[in-house]
């Protein structure tokens, strides 16, 4: 066990005299991750949403709930009465994400059942926002057109106003009223479940993090970028086996009593090292940056280190097997890109296709990053999280068995 | 003490060492000569452990190598003929991990550290990264690398090779000062006069195999007083064997068509009488060279070539 710390403090000491490769390490992740947090607006910037001008023509009962509906779409849409002639304004200068025109005698024809149009108009400058606002007034209209057959002739009663001269509608009738509905729904949400389920089935990049409607952008980037890191230092601390190799000392180690699993225990512990120390100042940042739940933290430090390992084990075997130093490098690198590509890593799997992000899983580095999302968000459960490190140290394990046999069988003596 | 018996080594159908046996001695130093790819490496690494020989058997200080190869490497120090150092690291700190290697810690390693650092000279830059180390001081710090756990037995693999004259004395002056401690050294080389100037025991080894052994007196007793002529030209191969059948007390080692190699006791008093003879024989001199019984003559009169082929 001596000889394996002495090994570590050794490839410490090492890593310590080699400041710029140690600042590459700590600055890249930092570094990717402060330009996409400027590029993105930050944490305190504008959070992207959809601006939608309502040009209220019609400026009826119906028409008034249907812009109401639309901006309590879980704050997503924020809507601005105009004239429509400011709004097609707003719109020629590219200010706005949608108008909707709400025509005259909207209100009256949908009482009446008579076929009636809304005017949307969008803006061609725009990719996502606009089809945003467009899809949820489809859904809205939907909406209606079902309320229209189930409580029409209530809704007509309720837009011709309080009988009488009343200025507010009676208590009895509002509670009647709703009665209704509660009846009407609970007795057709057999009919109705379908449809609800169809729109849920809307293409959703992360269907179980239910809360990522309070995740920054940013954050997202957090795991990714260290993962990204991870995977460039585990691929740096791998190939030191090839300059223990060239430098011959190496050979020297397998003439002294010690043995070949203890040095490479000592390597990765020393790679540990170095890496809980990139993760724990890359972790500590986000955490402070992003308002994150301390008490996580030292687990998704123990993670992010742990995995790393992983990967550095990973590299060391594909390291040992290849015939040459150049060969090694050429084959890890040709690895280690699609690897952090499909492994989210370099674009977080949220703004990638759900065919990628299902493929991206199953790589090491994947697997370990959603493992980290789910503790940095406070989603992973105690036997989750005992099911990811029994797999990760069985892993491991593997792999460091494969790199010790081809240490010993001959990569240590050629 | 390192006992060498049988040793066998193979690589596919390639035998690179065919039945080696020696013993090298504590206190003193014996030495394992031959050219280039004749299987001195092959052994040390068979000793050292980096290769696990084919057949034989190897001990050091009588721990089997096969089957108790941690306990026989702790007695054994190795000074691989390639620089094996952590260039990033400084003097101290290299020796600091392989004294480590070999389990030393706290006081005794700090102080063997220093003992090894005056040994060699480098105290001064102890504390300097080894990259910064001109060629000769990296060969002082290999070498201390390889005593500083104070090994019974020593493994010298061409310690001297590349390097300048200055170093080459003081190298070999550690190395003796190691026997004179104690210490068992196996050392290999292809320098004769190296060997001649170090060695108390020397084997030669070519092509995997000992062609001579002994002390170096015995070994000089082989060449007998002979000089070694080594003449290069034209020559009839059969007339040159019968005009030198002729000439008293005279071996013929090797006749070729272009070379011809004799040995014989005061050659250089009996030049003109050599010449006469490979003249009446149809020869045609352009080169001649006399050597003077050394472990070089000797080896180019057991293997007929000379030992830097």
């Amino acid at each position: 066990m001596r000889f394996v710390w002495s090994t570590a403090l050794k490839d410490w000491q090492r890593h310590r005299r080699d400041p710029v490769g140690l600042l590459m390490w700590i600055g890249i992740p930092i570094l990717i991750g402060s330009l996409i947090i400027m590029a993105s607006g930050g944490r305190g910037g504008v959070e992207p949403k959809v601006q939608l001008l309502v040009a209220d023509v019609d400026d009826s009962f119906v028409s008034n709930a249907l812009v109401a509906a639309m901006g309590q779409m879980g704050g997503l849409i924020e809507t601005e009465p105009v004239t429509r002639e400011d709004g097609q304004k707003i719109m020629d200068d590219g200010k706005a994400s949608a108008l909707l025109v709400i025509p005259e005698g909207f209100g009256l024809a949908f009482l009446e059942e008579k076929p009636t149009t809304l005017e949307l108009l969008t803006n061609p400058s725009q990719q996502i926002l606009p089809g945003i606002a467009e899809e949820t007034l489809s859904i809205l209209v939907d909406a209606s057109f079902y309320a229209q057959r189930l409580v029409g002739e209530d809704l007509q009663s309720f837009a011709q106003g309080p009988s009488g001269g009343a200025n507010t509608f009676p208590d009895t009738d509002i509670m009647q009223f709703s009665s209704k509905v509660n009846r009407i729904v609970d007795n057709v949400s057999n009919y109705l479940s379908p449809m609800i389920i169809a729109l849920e089935k809307e293409p959703v990049v992360e269907p179980e993090d239910d809360d990522d409607d309070d995740i920054n952008i940013s954050l997202l980037f957090l795991p990714s970028i260290l993962f990204m890191s991870l995977l460039f230092m585990a691929q740096g601390i791998a190939l030191d086996l090839w300059t223990e190799k060239d430098q011959m000392t190496l050979r020297r180690v397998v003439t002294t009593p010690q043995n070949t699993v203890r040095f490479l225990s000592g390597k990765l512990l020393g790679g540990a090292g170095v890496m809980a120390m990139v993760c724990s100042i890359t972790l500590i940042i986000g955490y402070a940056y992003f308002d994150l739940r301390l008490a996580s933290l030292p687990l998704a430090i123990l993670w992010s280190t742990l995995s790393g390992v992983l990967l550095m084990n990973l590299m060391m075997v594909i390291q040992v097997h290849a015939a040459s130093r150049r060969g090694a490098g050429i084959l890890t690198t040709a690895i280690l890109f699609p690897l952090m590509m499909v492994g989210g890593s370099f674009f977080p799997f949220e703004a990638m296709p759900p065919w990628m992000v299902t493929f991206g899983k199953l790589t090491p580095n994947g697997w370990a990053l959603s493992q980290l999302k789910l503790i940095l968000f406070d989603d992973m459960t105690l036997t989750g999280l005992g099911k990811a490190f029994t797999g990760l140290v069985l892993v491991v394990a593997v792999l460091f068995a494969a790199t010790a046999r081809r240490l010993r069988s001959g990569f240590a003596q050629g | 003490m390192i006992h060498v018996e049988e040793l066998q080594k193979q690589f596919g159908d390639l035998t690179a060492v065919g039945g080696v046996s020696f013993e090298a001695r504590p206190g003193s130093i014996f030495g394992l000569l031959g050219p280039n790819g004749a299987g001195k490496s092959t052994t040390i690494n068979c000793i050292s452990g980096l290769l696990k020989p084919s057949a034989g058997r190897v001990s050091v200080m009588g721990h089997d190598v096969a089957t108790d190869g941690p306990a026989s490497r702790r007695q054994l120090g190795v000074v691989p003929q390639e620089l094996a150092l952590y260039e990033d690291l400084s003097a101290r700190e290299n020796l600091g991990y392989w004294g480590a290697a070999y389990g030393m810690r706290g006081d005794r390693l700090k102080r063997r550290i220093k003992e090894v650092l005056e040994l060699t000279g480098l105290q001064d830059r102890a504390k300097e990264a080894v990259k910064n180390f001109s060629g000769g001081m990296k060969r002082r710090l290999n070498f201390a690398c390889g005593i500083v756990h104070e090994p019974k037995a020593l493994l010298l693999d061409e310690p001297t090779v590349g390097v300048d004259p200055q170093t080459r004395v003081r190298l070999l002056e550690l190395v003796r000062s190691e026997t004179d401690n104690g210490a068992c050294v196996l050392y290999t080389t292809h320098y004769m006069e190296e060997a001649e100037a170090i060695c108390d025991d020397l084997a030669i080894i070519d092509h995997g195999l000992i062609i001579a052994a002994g002390t170096l007196k015995e070994l000089r007793a082989m060449m007998g007083e002979r000089d070694l002529l080594r003449l290069t030209g034209t020559f009839e191969p059969n007339q040159v064997m019968e005009g030198i059948a002729r000439l008293e007390d005279a071996e013929l080692v090797q006749a070729e068509a272009d070379t011809l190699t004799l040995s014989l006791a005061n050659a250089s008093a009996r030049l003109s009488t050599v010449f006469q003879i490979l003249n009446d024989a149809g020869s045609d001199i352009r080169e001649t060279t006399l050597t003077q019984p050394s472990l070089e003559s000797l080896f180019i009169k057991l293997t007929g070539k000379e030992l830097r082929e």
